[in-house]
């Protein structure tokens, strides 16, 4: 401070007699001075700048000198801040390279804040075409659901969509989606790549595209489901918005999976768009995208909400509109269009043949979705002959034809937290249960919000209490997920689980804490659309004291059902593993889950195990609160 | 016979657009309709990050892939054809549609002229996708070929 104040003064003076550049720069310098401008909430921001270890320390998430006009502006606001001063006021020859073609919001912010005087005036030729490209006066937050096939996908993510022109009016496509991802190194094997991705080893960076491109990746290529979240960010902060967004083109962030992740940083855009908002300091653990959104939401941001189906979820919904005689059609007709010329597609009506021949059309191109497929030129053929038959007899079809029913929006589920307590028998003592679930759900609980069939949680804690006021581990879930899709005709998704942790187990009637990974590959049928039965086979290493030789290696099967009625929901499994010491194990379980409310639900859980004694059963009763 | 003679120089019209067809030789706009869908990857640990490779797209700012300009598409309006062919071929046939409706507002058509835009289409749907291995930059030509003498919509390729 003392360095710059003498200095300050002497421009100020001497500013009043020559109003240059560098002289003006001085000035405003000593305007931000004097109000500590750089401890204002806005600079901080536009930064990204975090409290760091330290008395009034700040440091700034990007993970980019380009970033910084001053040598140690990474963490030093202040000095960043005379740094950015001063380059404004830099010869206007740099062009596209010049501070204020480069950070067009930091100096928007500082013109408000500052009287900069009369700056040189650079020619921002690559900005005037970014923004003649990306026009738009309002946003949409989009959350592209959970995807269990993709461990990065698995709790959803989100971008931005920017629009421009009129409300609904069909430029959407066109509008350009703003997405924060990390930059993978396409060479890394499978397992570093996952362990760089967790820790922050990928930069992540900001990336606009087209939103057509995001509907192609989303809704036809990984078949999820979109939800389209408006905002009701006015035309200037969608400016704002733009204008930092420039400043992030090409800046590096190290990408966090559980915290500073794509969702975390659509959050700080939305702060630098309406600066009276406050919406990351909820998130200093984990940002999970659907908390992200709700959080937007409590902060009064969202004003509506749209579906936007994937092609399976299209198709299924085809499907369940077809007469049951008419489904049996769709894959005949799919293999051979010329089959609607014969019995006994001809003697159909024209409805019913524009909804078998469009459903066949959607079962086809869904049936091409492929790991990198070829261009089949024989479906190629097929599907243009079946879009010929369409073609005229599309009148026919009902008004709301392939528009599936959306469900329970994601934003309305349960929370993704959950604290239990519970009472349990077991071994004829009784149990205080304590549970802490850092997300976010088991099939057993209410799924409205969720794909049904779908399990996925993280940091899953239960603790007991017995008589004797020992306290130990009842299960720790480190990952545990199942996807029980179930195959029909048309879909042949296979169902598989994966979970790791530590565990309760018992041998000859001992308990032992184990640690465990298992995994298994199956398939599920759907009885009705609310119940299903499944069956998987199954592999295990366990690490159990219990065993001479600690380290076994398990083959098994297990099988269960799982069913909704309303509140109610109702989970049932069995299954038994031979392990490679020849020991077996055979424990089944049953789980029935009542909800009460949105967030409070109580379960009922009884567990059967062969090595344990006397009785062999335990039962608890939990209740569940969710936030 | 007449109908023929109608079909023949239509075709010829076509084609001859397709010749001068916007874009250029050697620019990305030749995909086929009904490419195979990349997608239902179980990359369990092949991707944790909802990653991009190589360089991360910003707009497009500067440079087109080596395609020109000078058609009445924007760069944006061309790639989102090559892309979502299928789903347009689907929507004409249909006659409406997402996809339809965003290739008129890339045209810039105006919200009262969509439906003369979408009807059109619809009608020539045996012209605009004529077999299988039609590219989209056959079917924007023959498309705004089609528009150039339609009297309503003429003025969005002229």
């Amino acid at each position: 401070m003392r360095r710059f104040f003498p200095l300050a003064a002497l421009a100020c003076w001497l500013a009043a007699l020559t109003a240059t550049p560098a002289a003006s720069a001085q000035t405003a310098w000593a305007q931000a001075e004097a109000q500590s401008l750089w401890a204002h909430d806005t600079w901080r921001r536009l930064l990204h700048y975090k409290p760091a270890p330290g008395n009034d320390r700040w440091r700034s998430d990007a993970d980019d000198p380009r970033f910084f006009l001053a040598p140690d502006g990474a963490d030093d606001p202040r000095a960043e801040m005379a740094a950015t001063l001063a380059a404004f006021a830099a010869p206007a020859s740099a062009g596209d390279e010049h501070a204020q073609c480069r950070f067009v919001a930091r100096l928007t912010w500082l013109k408000s804040q500052l009287d900069l005087g009369a700056l040189p005036q650079p020619d921002c030729a690559a900005y005037r075409d970014f923004r003649a490209l990306v026009q738009a006066d309002r946003a949409v937050l989009v959350f592209p659901a959970y995807y269990l096939n993709s461990p990065s996908s698995m709790f959803g993510h989100t971008l931005l969509r920017l629009d421009a022109g009129e409300q609904d009016g069909g430029g959407e496509y066109l509008s350009f989606a703003v997405n924060f991802g990390a930059l993978v190194d396409a060479n890394d094997n499978g397992l570093f790549y996952a362990f760089r991705g967790l820790t922050g080893g990928y930069p992540g960076q900001f990336e606009v595209d087209h939103y057509y491109q995001k509907i192609r990746d989303y809704n036809r290529d990984e078949n999820r489901d979109i939800w389209e979240y408006r905002l009701n960010l006015t035309a200037a902060e969608t400016d704002r918005l733009i204008q930092h967004l420039w400043e992030l083109k090409g800046i590096n962030f190290a990408y966090y999976f559980f915290d500073e992740n794509c969702s975390y940083r659509v959050l700080e855009l939305l702060e630098v768009a309406r600066p009276g908002v406050t919406l990351t300091a909820d998130f200093p653990l984990t940002a999970i995208p659907i908390d992200t959104i709700r959080a937007v939401q409590q902060a009064g941001m969202v004003t509506g909400r749209r579906f936007r189906p994937a092609q399976g979820t299209v198709l299924q919904a085809q499907l369940a509109a077809l007469p049951r005689d008419l489904r049996r059609q769709v894959q005949t007709l799919s293999e051979d269009p010329s089959q609607l010329q014969r019995t006994p597609l001809q003697a159909l009506d024209r409805g019913d043949q524009a909804a078998v021949v469009s459903t066949a059309y959607r079962y086809l191109r869904f049936t091409q979705t492929r790991a990198r497929a070829q261009r089949n030129p024989d479906a190629a053929r097929r599907s243009l002959a079946l879009l010929r038959e369409l073609k005229p007899r599309a009148d026919a079809l009902p008004p709301d034809w392939g528009v599936p029913p959306a469900g329970v929006p994601p934003d309305l589920s349960h929370g993704s937290r959950r604290v239990s307590v519970g009472v349990g028998r077991e071994a004829a003592s009784n149990v205080l249960h304590l549970g802490f679930r850092m997300a976010l759900h088991s099939l057993a609980e209410n799924g409205d919000g969720f794909p049904f069939g779908a399990q996925i949680n993280l940091g899953n804690l239960d603790l007991r209490v017995d008589e004797q006021d020992d306290l130990s581990v009842e299960r720790f879930d480190v990952v545990d997920i199942l996807s029980l899709s179930p195959r029909d005709r048309f879909f042949k998704p296979l169902s598989w689980a994966v979970q790791t942790g530590v565990e309760r187990q018992w041998v000859d009637e001992a308990v032992h804490h184990v640690a465990q990974v298992n995994g298994g590959v199956g398939a599920t049928l759907a009885v009705t659309s609310g119940l299903r039965v499944y069956g998987l086979l199954a592999a295990r290493l366990e690490h159990n004291h219990g065993f001479d030789s600690p380290l076994q290696p398990a083959l098994g099967v297990r099988s269960g059902v799982l069913g909704t009625w309303g509140p109610l929901t109702l989970r049932a499994e069995a299954g038994s593993e031979r392990f490679a010491n020849g020991r077996t194990r055979s424990r089944w379980q049953w789980q029935q889950n009542l909800a009460l409310a949105r967030h409070h639900a109580l379960q009922l859980q009884v567990d059967g195990h062969d090595q344990r004694a006397p009785g062999r059963v335990a039962v608890s009763l939990r209740y569940h609160w969710y936030y | 016979m007449k109908k023929l003679m109608v079909g023949a120089i239509a075709l010829m019209a076509s084609s001859a657009a397709v010749a001068e067809a916007p874009g250029g030789p050697n620019c990305g706009w030749g995909n086929m309709l009904f490419q195979g869908q990349s997608g239902i990857v179980p990359h369990f640990l092949a991707s944790t990050t909802n990653g991009t490779s190589g360089n991360a797209t910003f707009g497009m700012t500067s440079g087109t892939n080596g395609c020109s300009t000078s058609g009445t598409l924007t760069y944006g309006g061309k790639k989102m054809v090559n892309v979502m062919l299928d789903e347009l071929s689907a929507d004409v046939a249909m006659g409406e549609g997402e996809a339809l409706t965003a290739v008129a507002v890339a045209y810039g058509v105006s919200a009262e002229d969509q439906a003369s835009f979408a009807q059109l289409a619809n009608r020539h749907f045996d012209t605009l996708f004529p077999s299988e291995n039609v590219t989209a930059d056959d079917v924007l030509a023959r498309l705004e070929s089609l528009m150039k003498d339609d009297a309503t919509l003429s003025k969005y390729v002229s």
